[in-house]
């Protein structure tokens, strides 16, 4: 929406720019998920729904107090948002440092890209019952698996963009005698930038769902972990309360990524727009 | 927020119109085999200066004859098959799905902003989240491994459907009408060919979900699969099976994403370049 709007800022005003945010928030949107929900509460009060474990969202909104009052929610939740994050945090380092380095030269990306390539292509997922070989049921196995699948994404998204990088750009460089460090730090990673933040979001997602599948799997805390326990206890309602508030985490995570691109990268982010627009 | 969706497929958006040659000439731009060294060289010095029993990291030679045990036992090979038909079996029901709910949310204005929200949430979900849940709907049956999958898989398709529709030009429908095109007609000329190519990039995007979430799905509750399979060796401290499935089920997967790419650009290659 924002580009067609600051498209034609420059010909006309667009009528929507400017309205206030109440007006352009989509309430239709809201009144759509409230109208499911009141569906869905209907079903089950009136029994259309035949399923006995879909609890209905008062009994979903009812549970969400007992399990805050024990504080199991909020530990989860800090759990699996503490590994996914700092998973990811570790992951965008190591992919893009090596992605930035691989992208940079011809030989050192022939000599290893199909290597990664079959390694990358591996599903993360199968690395869980390896990792739980190795280190047991812990924190440590969880971080290992999400800092494994979040790499690869970072990376190869990082090395596509940097060897997307225009020859003339890289001439212009060579031309300012610009040093090696300066060429990528002012050249080669803002060429790249639109293609590396790719990378991030899809990092951030991986490292949400293999997180989560790790604590399903083996790890004895976190919202996946509770999952399981009330899947085992026969609490549909607090296991919907968990499935909701990692939906709500993978939301929040986004956007506070997108968030802290468009404040501190504004240029980039305009760089991305019109990278993906073209 | 409308903008969510091409964010995660950066070449969805059907507005790559100039990018057509480029993108051409980047599929033919292909990985050397020599790239392969590092990975062979790996596994060579792991074989070389490894030992046969050690409990975490056996090397390689170890890894094939546990693989050739479970194959001579006959539970590799049927297993590895119960998996892929399912996982092909999801693919299809969640690409023609998300490909008719895609096409009808995003041709009508009304309908995309209802359920916006709605759609966001479940594809920012990670899909990980679902698999005990459906787990205690549908018990311990391959139905429920279907539907998980299907679930994980279809908004992918869904959405970048949605987004392609949502750029197609409704004159052209009104062109249509005034030719007395028939409805059959209508979506198979116009509204297939403009949203062929971001339903198979949904299918790309969501191949590997799938697999995650099969899989996911097999590792937690033993249904028959290879995921089974694996979380199996990995409880009889297995380790050197573990490895060898974990390579096998790489491999596979290599393979089967080797082949929707080779599938998308078999079929993008006959659409015109508006579509792209």
């Amino acid at each position: 929406m924002s580009i067609t709007a600051s498209r034609s800022v420059k010909i006309s005003p667009a009528p929507g720019s400017k309205r206030a945010w109440y007006t352009r928030f989509n309430w239709l949107g809201v009144a759509g998920l409230i109208v499911i929900l009141g569906i869905w509460e209907i079903a089950k009060r009136t029994g259309l729904m035949s399923f006995d474990f879909i609890p209905a969202p008062t009994q979903i909104f009812a549970a969400i107090g007992g399990l805050v009052q024990e504080g199991a929610l909020q530990s989860a939740v800090l759990h699996t948002a503490g590994v996914a994050l700092g998973g990811w945090a570790i992951a965008v380092v190591v992919g893009v440092v090596i992605g930035v380095l691989l992208g940079l030269s011809r030989t050192a990306w022939s000599w290893t890209a199909a290597s990664i390539e079959v390694l990358r292509s591996f599903p993360s997922i199968t690395f869980v019952p390896v990792a739980v070989l190795i280190f047991g049921f812990s924190s440590t196995m969880e971080l290992v698996v999400v800092v494994y699948a979040a790499t690869w994404q970072v990376l190869i998204n990082t090395l596509e963009g940097v060897r997307g990088v225009k020859p003339g750009l890289m001439e212009t460089a060579q031309t300012f005698q610009m040093g090696q460090m300066r060429r990528i730090t002012a050249i080669v990673l803002p060429a790249a930038a639109s293609k590396i933040l790719v990378g991030l979001k899809l990092g951030l997602n991986l490292a949400l769902i293999l997180a989560v599948a790790a604590e399903v799997v083996g790890n004895p805390a976190g919202l996946g972990y509770g999952l399981t326990v009330e899947q085992n206890a026969l609490q549909p309602a607090r296991m919907f309360v968990y499935f909701i508030s990692v939906g709500v985490l993978g939301i929040i995570l986004n956007a506070i990524l997108q968030l802290i691109i468009q404040v501190a990268l504004p240029g980039i982010t305009a760089a991305a727009e019109r990278g993906r627009r073209s | 927020m409308s903008h969510s969706t091409e964010t995660s497929a950066p070449t969805a958006a059907p507005v790559a119109k100039a990018e057509r040659p480029k993108k051409l000439k980047r599929r033919g731009n292909n990985v050397p085999l020599k790239g392969l060294t590092p990975l062979v060289v790996a596994l060579l010095l792991w074989q070389l200066l490894g030992s046969d029993d050690s409990p975490y990291f056996p090397r390689p030679s170890t890894w094939v004859t546990q693989l050739v045990d479970l194959s001579s036992s006959g539970d590799l090979w049927p297993a590895l098959g119960a998996t892929m038909r399912s996982l092909l079996l999801s693919l299809l029901v969640a690409t023609i799905i998300g490909g008719i709910l895609g096409i009808l949310v995003g041709a009508s204005r009304f309908l995309d902003r209802a359920l916006g929200p709605t759609l966001e949430f479940f594809r920012a979900t990670p899909s990980s989240a679902m698999v005990p849940i459906g787990v205690l709907l549908l018990g311990y049956t391959l139905t429920m491994k279907t539907s998980l999958t299907v679930l994980a898989a279809i908004w992918p398709i869904l959405l970048n459907t949605r987004a392609a529709m949502r750029e197609f030009n409704p004159t052209l429908l009104e062109v249509a009408s005034v030719f007395k095109m028939s409805w059959a007609r209508k979506v198979r000329t116009l509204i297939l060919p403009n949203v062929a190519t971001a339903i198979l990039l949904g299918i790309r995007l969501g191949a590997p979900v799938a697999i995650i979430v099969t899989l996911l799905v097999e590792i937690l509750t033993g249904v028959t699969g290879i995921g089974a399979l694996l979380a199996k060796s990995q409880q009889d401290y297995n380790s050197a099976g573990t490895f060898g499935l974990l390579v096998l089920i790489g491999l596979v997967a290599l393979l089967f994403n080797y082949c929707i790419a080779a599938i998308e650009s078999f079929f993008t290659r006959h659409l015109p370049p508006t579509a792209a």
